[in-house]
């Protein structure tokens, strides 16, 4: 394994080194040579997941497409709480804000999904941005900010529930074609386009990320997560590159919902605005890890799976386990006591960890 | 090149892992027709879901001991099982796996945003679903080929509720002029409220007040049924589920309103086996218009009795309605003589089951639409600890009491 | 200055702490401010509210009791919050456990209610300073916010996931306590939840005295005070924080135990009071009991009051939107110090 050969620069900061000062980050040479290698790292991963719809049943790429709408949620969040630090738990109002203006204008005025997605974005955006600014404006952090942007997806959730142009609580749902249509993103049941409309999306926010990063807003931004009178004192301007931060994350957020819509062909107030929407978001990027580029991927295809995987153990139960066999509950407390011992023994989550375990 | 092998590990790793996944057998092998069924068999809902679940394997279970399917050499079914978790994405990915394992038809799903979801698959599968618990109107109303449904919708339980109420009333000479209606918010209670409103205006009975309530964060009902007798009305009208039902049931309790009664149009509480227990005193004499497994039937009570003794727990109405459509499926693959998905849908789409386990008018047909023309409701009272029919007079067990002497 | 991220500061959590010198100063203005304005809206409400006498009555007092129990869920969950400086999203989950488990004693021990509640008092203690101990407190202790959270989250799930494994999703009912109810101005009400509503005035009591009349209370205010402080003079840090959270799940298990007689059981009963507690403890002030207090009556009265003109989930969204507001122009909570 070449492992050895860069062993050389042992403290190469990685782009999305959690929590620490970024010193250094700015030498050219060090930047340009990390950068490339996770993008040549980002297109390998991006390329072989591409062949994967050709290879599964159509059971299996329901649950891998599953897996990919948690990633794009978890990257979507790690920008805003792992780079930015800004600690959300209302990532399902912007989800919900997708699937809604996709589903609104599709079925109201017959909009290209396409489209919608746009739309949806910069709807996503704004109230992402409008949101973050009245926090951050009144000088709301940590648990303040996670349970003010609670708040405002609960509040999301209860409007849409009492607006009757997005039809209450009755929700919408997607027509049926007869054929496959690129303009109206409807294809047949298990066609791997499915597939590779979410990698897509997954693809352009990983990318997205390495990017934003490396950029100047990405350096500032991270610069005042890890301290923020410093960063003032620097000149910083502190609030702008926050909230690009968190239009950024809100805008590509929206996109899963708006795939969610297409993909499952029914959009409910809770489907979309629901606090668990908001957990899906943040537990794939804690358990792969929090500010890291490939943390949000690896936690995604740990979760994403994992409820089928116990499913299908307990469906047919080896003899040692089979007193759990109609058991109701147990995925989702593995799925928790999984949460609970990673934040504990890993703080850097599955890839944070391994990663500096192969550095030193 | 550490980052590159790393990253691409897991990549690997993944692929190896969601190749492990795709191992669900295919077809259906060895003679047995398969029928999928989904319903919430973990999550908040899971108590009813197993239930219902349970109900769907014995209809299996008694089909296939009393010689399978004739029509294909005495072919034997199997269930295969799906988990909801009560959430449409799984419901959805349940559906897929079944199909894909080879199911001819599903059953399903006790919640109307998952069953939504189903029947978009069932759809686009070519798969009939014939679905045994789902109230909405709104699943129905998407054009689908593919989706049946047994019981009846929100907007004819509210109308039958009403025609209930009013021919109740009048067969106890104590016709009624008025209600007050309390109902929990969102799709379910309102196409109920809306649709036995317009019955009971047209009937002249007046309704004097809508009061709703919330699903979330409701511990406490004397409000809205305060707010509901400030208005003096014959009898106070309920929509809801179990939990909220049983505190406007405790609520009316309290503040003892002088009215005739207290009436449940498609209340998920004032029916249930477990009411009675729980309200005690309050829930004495409570009326329900709902769908209702057919008490009076030996059939259903040998069912019911096998159910206790297998599963240990009474069979609720919404485990009879998997039964039945089960039983619905079975008769269609008689009837098709073919376990081709697209010929079940056919022999479904036109076919009539005699005698159903429910209290319905007739037997099982489908209209256009996918839904059963007959499925209606009956009146139900909690008389000395059990939930007895008491209206009208084909499926009665006891007399009613009206106006109840509260 | 005291919401920047923890980077700089490790020592403690940051959240606003009430300044105790000058609370006691400016105590009067903004709590009376807030008595007022709840009075001058029942004022309105009645003589302008068009709506008739008796329902009103009925509904503030309603309101006032179901006030009474969220009450009882927030006054522990404000020490954990004031104190530790955790979000505990398992205050909600650790409810329904308690519940279940005066459900257990009272029909397979045949135990009365009201007596099983006090036996449940001692086992949510112990769970509470286990879970603390081992789960939370060196995430705590390093000044970590977000960590708690999630590990709160998980163990909800896994709390409501078990219990949904024990006992199954159907609604149960805990048998025979105390029947009847009272009329009061020609309102009514019960007496279980007339207990409830005592319990949650008796909670309260206690823990006021326990912080302000005793050492131990003397270090719990300390730490949450200058953590950093604290430890230098000889208090063990870890200690107070484990046996807080220990008493946060103590008061927890007596709303259970009261709770319990008018609510069905379900596994996910208890998660429904979870963020309305934290609107309570944000409106009444970290850390502040007797904000707790005020505070959940508030919310009650709210939801109650507020569902004659606003119906259904209407109320809900006034209660939200009190929330946010609260948090932006008063973090610190109608009892708290102005900044």
């Amino acid at each position: 394994m070449s492992a050895t050969s860069t062993a050389g620069t042992p403290g190469t900061p990685d782009p999305g080194a959690t929590r620490r000062p970024s010193v250094g980050l700015d030498d050219p040479r060090l930047k340009d040579r990390s950068t490339s290698r996770t993008y040549a790292a980002l297109a390998l991963i991006v390329a072989l997941l591409a062949v994967l719809p050709l290879l599964l049943d159509e059971q299996t790429e329901a649950v891998a497409i599953r897996t990919l709408i948690f990633a794009i949620l978890a990257v979507g969040w790690n920008l805003m709480s792992g780079y930015g630090g800004m600690f959300s738990f209302g990532h399902a109002a912007f989800f919900g804000i997708g699937a809604y203006t996709d589903a609104y204008l599709l079925v109201e005025h017959g909009v290209s999904p396409w489209i919608s997605m746009l739309v949806g974005a910069t709807i996503s955006a704004a109230a992402g941005t409008l949101i973050a600014f009245l926090c951050l404006r009144y000088r709301l952090a940590g648990a303040y900010f996670a349970l003010a942007t609670f708040a405002f997806a609960q509040v999301f959730l209860l409007a849409v529930q009492n607006l009757d142009f997005l039809r209450r609580t009755e929700g919408f749902n997607v027509p049926l074609l007869l054929e496959d249509s690129w303009s109206m993103m409807q294809f047949e049941q298990g066609s791997p386009i499915y597939f590779w409309i979410p990698l897509a999306v997954l693809a352009l926010g990983l990318f997205g990320t390495v990017a934003f990063v490396n950029s100047r807003a990405g350096q500032y931004v991270q610069a005042v997560r890890d301290d923020e009178v410093a960063a003032a004192s620097l000149g910083i301007r502190v609030m702008r590159y926050r909230l690009v931060t968190v239009a950024l994350s809100c805008a590509f957020t929206s996109l899963a919902g708006a795939f969610y819509t297409q993909y499952y062909f029914f959009v409910g107030p809770e489907q979309a605005f629901g606090s668990g929407v908001s957990v899906n978001a943040i537990v794939p990027a804690v358990i792969g890890g929090i500010g890291t580029v490939f943390g949000p991927l690896v936690g995604a295809l740990v979760v994403g799976p994992l409820s089928e995987w116990i499913a299908q153990i307990l469906r047919d139960p080896p003899e040692s386990l089979a007193f759990l066999q109609g058991v109701t509950g147990l995925d989702v407390a593995i799925y928790a006591a999984l949460l609970v011992l990673i934040v504990l023994f890993m703080p850097k989550g599955i890839y944070g960890t391994l990663r500096d375990r192969f550095r030193s | 090149m550490k980052k590159v092998s790393l990253a691409a590990a897991f990549a690997a790793s993944a692929l190896a892992l969601s190749a492990c996944g795709g191992s669900g057998s295919s077809g259906s092998a060895d003679g047995e027709i398969m029928i999928g069924a989904v319903h919430p068999l973990t999550g908040a809902l899971a108590g009813v879901g197993s239930l219902m679940n349970n109900g769907a394997q014995m209809a299996v279970d008694d089909i296939n001991a009393a010689g399978g399917i004739e029509a294909l050499d005495g072919a034997q079914l199997t269930l295969g099982e799906g988990d909801s978790k009560g959430v449409a994405d799984s419901g959805q990915s349940e559906a897929q796996r079944l199909i894909s394992e080879g199911a001819v038809a599903l059953v399903g799903t006790y919640q109307s945003d998952v069953t939504a979801n189903v029947s978009a698959v069932a759809e686009r599968s070519g798969v009939p679903l014939v679905i045994d618990v789902a109230v909405d109107d709104s699943i129905l109303e998407q054009g689908y080929q593919n989706t049946f449904r047994i019981q009846p919708n929100a907007t004819s339980m509210g109308t039958d509720g009403a025609k209930a109420l009013i021919a109740l009333a009048e067969a106890n000479d104590e016709p009624i002029e008025s209600v007050s209606y309390i109902h929990i918010e969102g799709a379910f209670g309102q196409s109920v409220f809306d649709a036995f409103a317009e019955e009971a205006e047209a009937n002249g009975v007046e309704v004097l007040e809508e009061v709703t309530y919330p699903g979330t964060n409701f511990t406490d009902a004397t409000t809205q049924v305060r707010e509901a007798a400030a208005a003096d009305p014959d009898v106070i009208v309920a929509t809801g589920y179990y939990p909220d039902s049983l505190l406007i049931a405790q609520a009316v309790e309290a503040l003892g309103p002088d009215v005739d009664a207290v009436y449940g149009v498609a209340n998920g509480g004032f029916d249930d086996g477990a009411f009675p227990g729980d309200a005690g005193q309050a829930g004495n004499q409570v009326l329900s218009a709902n769908y209702h497994y057919a008490a009076t039937d030996e059939r259903v009570q040998d069912i019911r009795t096998r159910f206790e003794e297998e599963y240990g727990k009474p069979m609720e109405t919404a485990s009879m309605l998997s039964y039945q459509a089960v039983v619905v499926i079975a008769q269609a693959l008689e009837e098709a003589g073919s376990d081709d998905p697209e010929a079940v849908r056919e022999a479904l789409a036109g076919i009539e089951v005699d005698d159903p386990l429910l209290a319905f008018d007739g037997p099982i047909t489908f209209d256009e639409t996918g839904q059963n023309e007959n499925a209606t409701v009956i009146v139900m009272q909690i008389q000395d600890g059990e939930v007895e029919q008491v209206f009208p007079e084909d499926f009665t067990t006891s007399e009613p009491v009206y106006p109840t002497n509260r | 200055m005291t919401t920047s991220p923890t980077a700089t500061d490790p020592g403690g959590p940051t959240i606003v702490e009430p300044d105790r010198e000058r609370r006691s100063l400016k105590l009067p203005a903004a709590p009376l401010f807030v008595l007022a304005a709840v009075v001058v809206a029942l004022a309105l409400v009645y003589t302008v509210g068009q709506r008739e006498t008796g329902l009103v009555t009925q509904s503030v007092a309603t309101g006032l009791l179901l006030g009474g129990v969220y009450a009882l869920v927030s006054v522990g969950l404000t020490l954990i919050f004031g104190v530790l400086g955790i979000v505990n999203f398992a205050q909600g989950a650790m409810l329904t456990m308690a519940m279940f488990l005066v459900y257990e004693m009272s029909t397979s021990g045949g135990i009365p209610v009201y007596v099983a509640t006090l036996l449940a008092v001692p086992v949510m203690f112990l769970f509470g300073v286990l879970v603390q101990a081992t789960l939370l407190n060196k995430l705590t202790m390093a000044g970590n916010e977000e960590g708690p959270l999630l590990i709160t989250l998980g163990l909800s799930l896994l709390i409501v996931n078990v219990l949904l494994m024990i006992f199954g999703g159907r609604p149960l009912r805990v048998p025979g306590s105390v029947s009847g109810r009272v009329e009061i101005l020609d309102a009514i009400m019960s007496y279980e939840r007339l207990i409830a509503f005592g319990g949650a005035l008796l909670v309260a009591g206690a823990l006021t005295l326990l912080l302000r009349g005793t050492s131990f209370g003397l270090s719990i205010r300390a730490v949450s005070a200058n953590t950093q402080g604290a430890s230098l003079v000889g208090v063990d840090v870890s200690r107070v924080y484990a046996l807080t959270f220990g008493i946060g799940s103590a008061c927890v298990a007596v709303a259970g135990g009261l709770m319990a007689p008018f609510l069905s059981l379900t596994p996910s009963v208890g998660e429904q009071f979870t963020i309305l507690a934290f609107v309570i403890v944000v409106l009444g002030g970290l850390g502040n009991v007797a904000g707790a207090v005020v505070g959940g009556l508030i919310i009650g009265l709210v939801q109650t009051v507020g569902a004659l003109y606003l119906p259904g989930t209407g109320s809900l969204i006034l209660v939200f939107g009190v929330f946010v507001l609260v948090l932006f122009f008063r973090p610190q909570g109608i009892f708290g110090a102005t900044r």
